[in-house]
Formats: structure tokens, sequence, C-alpha cells
């Protein structure tokens, strides 16, 4: 598994990506989250990087934030006081939730080294006017973006960015359906790395090891005790330990509804001869996160997904204060509950309460 | 350990007693419109009332609903309610709640006598994710139709532009074609007429603010609070402009004759955060100390803080645009800590009480940097602490009261340095 270990390095060392980006003189420009058009970013000749956490307990940010905030957020905004982010040339944000609109203005207020730009993206899908809103925040975005490179975007050059990063997601949807086989190659812990390390690597770079990763796994065999197959939905998961949970307590995730994974990817640009049109009509045009409306499609589309692999149950992991998804979670609940067994889990980002999730998840799983 | 020391608020007004009654008018009307059989609209957020109005549509909003159960403390056993059905405890004490109030099959008098189920719901995600959700849940247990307000939060300050006005134009349109298809019509006349009586309105509560900035003050926050219910729910009404008419000269009268809150004003305090609708008492505690809390950041909710100017009801959807986008509460934070930090220094005040309600998704996040934008603007201190406004269940009274002590206290020392 030479390219799965290469990978999994890339995952556990993203600092070895960075390095060579600053290494080539590269700018590059983290974001979160997945309203934030990385093709603008790279046709510009920057680099997008996604930002994620570290699970960790918070330090500074409750001052900052009030502990009541996400934690996620707060964890990124510790990371921020630490430095660890001084090696982004801009920090983009986007209008998903409560969190991340106030990380806007407290990162612009308190973290000098690193100035931050939000996109006002709508929340609301499949509306023309919404489309008419959201291109001249991108226009603005584009702008933004040309100032900072110091290069004109072309339509050419954003073209070509998006056929890159459509092969990308392409390619990992394509591994992705190796998990609707019974006995999946791949496990959910080692889908979320590979899912994180290829946002993070160069795209070029990304695509040339899923090429080979497809192959390389394609024969592979788990061994398998017909473990429930889960689904893993709710707010972001940036560290495997919690599939790793599910794995060890004898669930099998074969499949995921996470933006640090397949709504990273799920979806892929339709052509379209206005390559920012494209980037409008691709964003406000996919069912990925609970924050936009109508939520009936999210509803759908993990009942879609619940059929298409064949799952046995699904969990909902909350992060605490995540209050898209934690409304979402109710909602659903009883709805998911009458055809497929739903269990929401809701704890702290940095997993404080492990002991307790592992009892809720091992009687799931048991009564799966 | 929980206590129950908890006491109705003092108003002075008569006119706040006016309101009151106009408050119970308003839901009279409300099982009227249900008896009649006229569709009833659940709505809240932002989404300015002038358009409801200007259909005649008799609309429950969520906002003020549970503030009236906080204030009988019937808010907490609500809210338990709507924990047994799944609501996390985390999510909004005010969407929970109204939540529990929907989903309770037997409801207390008190509730009944108000409450009414929905036919259509407009919901909207100005200002929180709590406003963009919670009704979800409504319109799945009422099956009803359901609406949504899409707002752009506010990257631009004072200076809105065209194409987010534009965008939450075409909303508000898309809500008066909602209303329209459902049987309610639109007639555009009104809905400009209420826009001139919304700018009448505002023209007023910047005149009854003037007033209060007076020392000293002639009305305290806990008349403020129920001062600005017509601000939010009566805007662009000849009702709401008749008892602010009233307000004001009431408040000319006790300007004139130097008649304040309380005798020896010593000190003048704002109050950010849901105050506590199940303790009104609260806010008068510390006038033992000649403290007065002369302002509350939350009567500004729902669109106190525009610039009257830039409306002009010929194009009243636009108007309406401006006005909402541009509100404080809107994230992001730059116009909050603008306005905060000018009322501070307009209304002399000596210190800001910061009551976080732990279940908000939206001022939490505001806190420290209200703190650091007024101590660096006006040199004047905060406290923060936790007290969730609506959730008795929460409450210690010791804890919380210890917490005023020791701000006033510390206020009133560096004074007489």
């Amino acid at each position: 598994m030479k390219t799965l270990n290469k990978i999994m390095d890339i995952y556990d060392n993203p600092m070895q990506i960075i390095d060579k980006f600053k290494a080539a003189d590269k700018k590059i420009v983290g974001y979160r989250c997945l309203y934030v058009p990385e093709e603008i970013i790279h046709a510009a000749g920057m680099v997008p990087y996604p930002t994620f956490g570290v699970t960790q307990p918070i330090m500074t940010a409750d001052s900052y934030f009030q502990p009541c905030v996400c934690e996620f957020v707060r964890n990124l905004f510790d990371l921020a006081k630490e430095n660890k982010f001084d090696f982004l040339d801009e920090l983009v944000l986007c209008n998903t939730c409560d969190a991340i609109r106030h990380l806007y203005s407290i990162w612009n207020r308190y973290i000098e080294s690193v100035p931050c730009y939000i996109i006002n993206n709508p929340q609301k899908m499949h509306d023309e006017a919404g489309y008419l809103f959201y291109r001249q925040e991108l226009e603005n975005f584009k702008i933004e973006m040309e100032k900072l490179s110091g290069n004109k975007i072309t339509d050419n050059a954003l073209q070509q960015s998006i056929e890159l990063y459509d092969e990308t997601r392409r390619l990992l949807k394509q591994l992705n359906e190796l998990r609707k086989r019974d006995i999946p190659p791949i496990t959910g812990a080692e889908s979320l790395k590979i899912a994180i390390a290829s946002m993070l690597m160069p795209k070029k770079e990304a695509n040339e090891l899923l090429r080979q990763l497809i192959d390389e796994v394609h024969d592979r065999e788990i061994e398998d005790d017909n473990c429930p197959r889960i689904l893993i939905t709710g707010s972001i998961i940036d560290d495997p330990t919690i599939i790793e949970l599910v794995q060890d307590m004898g669930g099998n995730v074969v499949v995921d509804d996470l933006c640090s994974s397949t709504k990273y990817y799920w979806y892929q640009t339709k052509k379209n001869s206005d390559p920012m049109d494209a980037i409008v009509r691709f964003h406000l045009e996919r069912d990925v996160c609970a924050c936009m409306h109508p939520s009936e499609n999210r509803y759908d589309y993990l009942t879609e997904l619940a059929s298409e692999f064949d799952v046995d149950g699904i969990i909902y992991f909350n992060i605490k204060y995540c209050h898209p998804f934690v409304y979402e979670a109710t909602i659903y609940r009883k709805k998911l509950e009458q055809t497929v067994p739903t269990l929401i889990l809701e704890t702290d980002h940095s997993l404080s309460g492990l002991g307790q999730l592992k009892t809720r998840v091992q009687a799931f799983i048991e009564m799966l | 350990m929980t206590t129950k020391v908890t006491v109705p608020g003092i108003k002075n007004l008569q006119t706040t007693a006016e309101i009151s009654n106009s408050i119970r008018g308003y839901y009279g009307n409300l099982k009227l419109a249900k008896e009649k059989k006229i569709p009833v609209i659940w709505s809240f957020g932002l989404i300015p009332r002038e358009i409801y109005h200007a259909v005649d549509a008799p609309v429950l909003f969520l906002e003020h609903l549970p503030l009236m159960m906080g204030a009988k403390q019937l808010s907490g056993k609500y809210m338990e309610i709507a924990e047994e059905d799944g609501f996390s405890r985390d999510v909004c004490a005010f969407h929970r709640c109204f939540a529990g109030c929907a989903i309770a099959e037997e409801k207390d008098p008190y509730l009944d006598s108000f409450f009414v189920t929905p036919d259509l719901i407009i919901a909207s995600n100005l200002p929180c994710i709590s406003e963009s959700k919670s009704f979800l849940y409504s319109a799945d247990l009422y099956n009803c139709p359901y609406y949504f307000v899409d707002g752009p939060i506010n990257t631009w300050g004072k200076n809105i532009p065209d194409h987010a006005i534009k965008y939450y134009s075409s909303q508000l349109q898309g809500a008066l074609d909602f209303m329209e298809e459902h049987g309610f019509k639109v007639d555009m006349d009104r809905l400009k007429e209420s826009v001139k009586l919304s700018l009448k309105m505002i023209g007023l509560w910047n005149e009854i603010d003037d007033l209060r900035k007076t020392v000293p003050t002639p009305m305290s926050a806990v008349d403020g609070l129920t001062a600005a219910y017509p601000l939010i729910q009566l805007a662009g009404t000849q009702t709401g402009v008749t008892l602010y008419e009233r307000l004001r000269d009431e408040l000319k009268e006790k300007v004139k004759n130097k008649e304040g809150v309380i005798e020896n004003e010593q000190l003048r305090l704002l109050w950010v955060g849901v105050p506590p609708f199940f303790n009104m008492g609260l806010i008068n505690y510390v006038e033992k100390y000649g403290a007065v809390v002369a302002k509350s950041m939350i009567e500004y909710l729902a669109g106190g803080a525009y610039d009257p100017s830039l409306v002009d009801p010929e194009k009243p959807l636009e108007g309406l645009a401006y006005k909402s986008l541009v509100d404080i509460i809107n994230p992001t934070a730059e116009n909050m800590l603008e306005f905060i930090a000018k009322s501070v220094k307009e209304f002399q005040i000596d210190g800001i009480i910061g009551a976080v309600k732990r279940s908000c998704g939206l001022l939490p996040g505001y806190f420290r940097m209200i703190k650091d934008s007024v101590f660096e603007y006006a040199n004047v201190p905060t406290t923060i602490f936790d007290l969730d406004g609506l959730d008795i269940r929460e409450y210690d009274d010791a804890t919380t009261k210890g917490n005023l002590d020791s701000f006033v206290e510390s206020l009133l020392a560096s004074k007489r340095r």
C-alpha cells in the first residue's frame, strides 16, 4: 500500500506541503468553509489551503468568544493566537454560521499577522436573485485575490482551475464508490484522511496519487465481521478518532456526509462557457451544508446516501453549539428513524467526553 | 444553588402601561383572526413588520411570545417540553421555548389566551442560525406552507451596496408573493404608507432617546424594554406613532421637571445582552446604589438604528431592505460596536453590564469586542457574566447579584477617586 502510506504521511505531516509551497514562493490563502471557491484563488496563481483544527483543549479563545461558541471555531482562533497560521497570506471565510461570522470579526480585531476576508454567500439555493448576488460577491472576491497575488485572473485560467479541481473531486468520488461493496477496501478513517490530504495537496499531485490509489486498493481485502454499515454526518470532523471509535465498537463507517470529506467532492461543476457563472451554480445547486435552504434537499440527500451505501445506521456527530447541525438533527431524527436507526451525539471538538461517546456508540451498534 | 428570589421590574411611565394594553389588544386580534378563519402567519427575525401591516396579516412573532412566557416564569416549563422532544439545551432559549409552546398538547391558560397555530410560516436567517432553522420544526409539526427570506450579513458597514439591497428586496417581494398566493391582498400603496409611518416612528424614537440622555434620566431600561415593543412589532402603524407621541410628551414633561427614575442619580449603566425577563426587578436592583440602567441594547433589535433619510417610501422594499441589513444586530460586528460605543458616550454611561445567554449563537461572540472597543473609545468598563434571560432554571440569584454588587461598587469607588 505504497500510495496509501504516502497519502497518510501527508495527512500526518501537512507542514511538508506548506514548506514546499513556501519554497516555491507561493502565496497561501487559507479558507473555511466550502462556499469559498478554491478555483478563484488557484487561478490567481496562489494556493487555497483548507484550515483544520487540532484536537486539543481551548486555551485563550474562551476569553474572546465565550465558551458557548462552537469549539471548532474557537480552536481555529487558538491556533491563530499560537501563530500556527502565520504561513497564510490571507484567511477567507464565508457566510455559513454564527460562529464563523464571529470568527471574521474577532480575527480581524485580534489577529494582526493574517488578514481575514469574508464572502457573503446566500443561504438560499436554486434562486436566480441569489445567483446574481453571489456572483457580485465573487467578482469582489476575485478583485481581492488579484490584488493579493498581483495577477489578473483570466477566464481561461479559471476554466483550467475548475477542470483541475473537478478532476480531484471526480477521483475522490470514484474512490468512494468502492465503499459501496459488501466489504469496502478502505476504512472510514482512511477515507477521511485521504479526503483531507487531497484537499491540502496541490491538485496535480493529489490527482496523480488518487489515480494510483484507486488501482492500488481496487483488490484490497479488509477483514470484516459483517459489521453494521454506518453513515456519519453532522459537524466537521477533522480528526478520525470518532470514526475509529465507531470502528472499534464494531461499526463499519461506509460513507460520510462531512465537509472534511464527501461534501467536498460529491458534486462536479456543470459545463458553462462563463466560468464565474459555473462556480456560482456549483455552490448554490448542491445540498451540502445544514446552513442552507431549502432544507428538505438535505434530508432527501441523506436518505439517498443511506440507501446507495446500504446503510444500517446513521450517526449524527454534532459539535456542541454547532447550531446548523444541532437543529438539523432535531428536525430530521424522527423522519430518518422511520427508515434508518439514527443516533445523535453531541460533544466537544476536543473530544473530551470520549468515554461517554464510546458507551453510546457501543449501545447503538449492539442495537443494530 | 438556584434560588427563586425574583421580582417584577418597576415601571415609572404611564405610556408604557398603555403599550402593555396595546400588546394585549394585539394578541386579542390574533385570536379573533383565527376564529374568523383568516390565515395566521408565524414569523420572526429582522423581517420588516411593515410588509405584514401592508397586507393586514395577523402575525405571531417568535421573539415576543417567549418573552411574555418568561415574564410569567413559564418559559422553563415549555423549554423542557421542547427538550423532551429532542431539542438540545444548547440551542437558543427563545426558540426552545417557542417550540415547546407549539409542541405542548396541554397549554397553560395564560399561553392559551394568545397562542394561535400557524397557517403559514415566514422565516429568515437574520440575524442568526436559530432564526434560520427552528421554524422548520414547526413547519413539519403543523404541515404548513413555509417561505424563507434569505438576508445577507452586513459586511459593508453603513453603506449597503446595490446588489445587496436588490437581493434582499427580492426576498421581501418573494414573501409578499407567498402571502398573496395564500389569500392575502398585497396593496403597494398601503406598504408605502406603512413605510412612511415607520419613518415617523423612528423620528419619534430618536426624540425619545434624546430625552433619555438627560441627567437624571427620565426612563429606565425596564420601561425601555416595554417601550421598544412598538418599534419592533408595530413598526409602520398609526398605533405605534400615537404611542410614541405620548411617550415623547410624557418624557418631555419629566425632563422639564428634572424628574429622574431615581433621586440622586450617581451612575448610569447600559445593559447588553438579553435582560432577565423572569426577574426584571434585577434591573432595578442596582438603584440602591444610586445607579440606573439607562438603556438596554436589546431595545434596538430589529430596527432602531438606521438613517431614516436613506429610506424612500416610494421605493418601500428597497427602503426596508436597507433598514434590515444595516441593523446593528445583523452580523458582522462593525455597526454594533460603533453604535454601542456611541451610545455609551451620548448616554453618559459609566459601565456596561454584559449578560451572556449561553444558548445564544449570536450575542456571546460580541462581548469581548464590545468590552474592548468601548474601553478604547470611552474608557468605560464592562462586566460580563452568565445570565440566560429566559431560562429561570439556570438562574443563580446570589451569584448574579454578587456580580452586580462588585461591579457597581467598583464603579462608585473609582468615581469617588
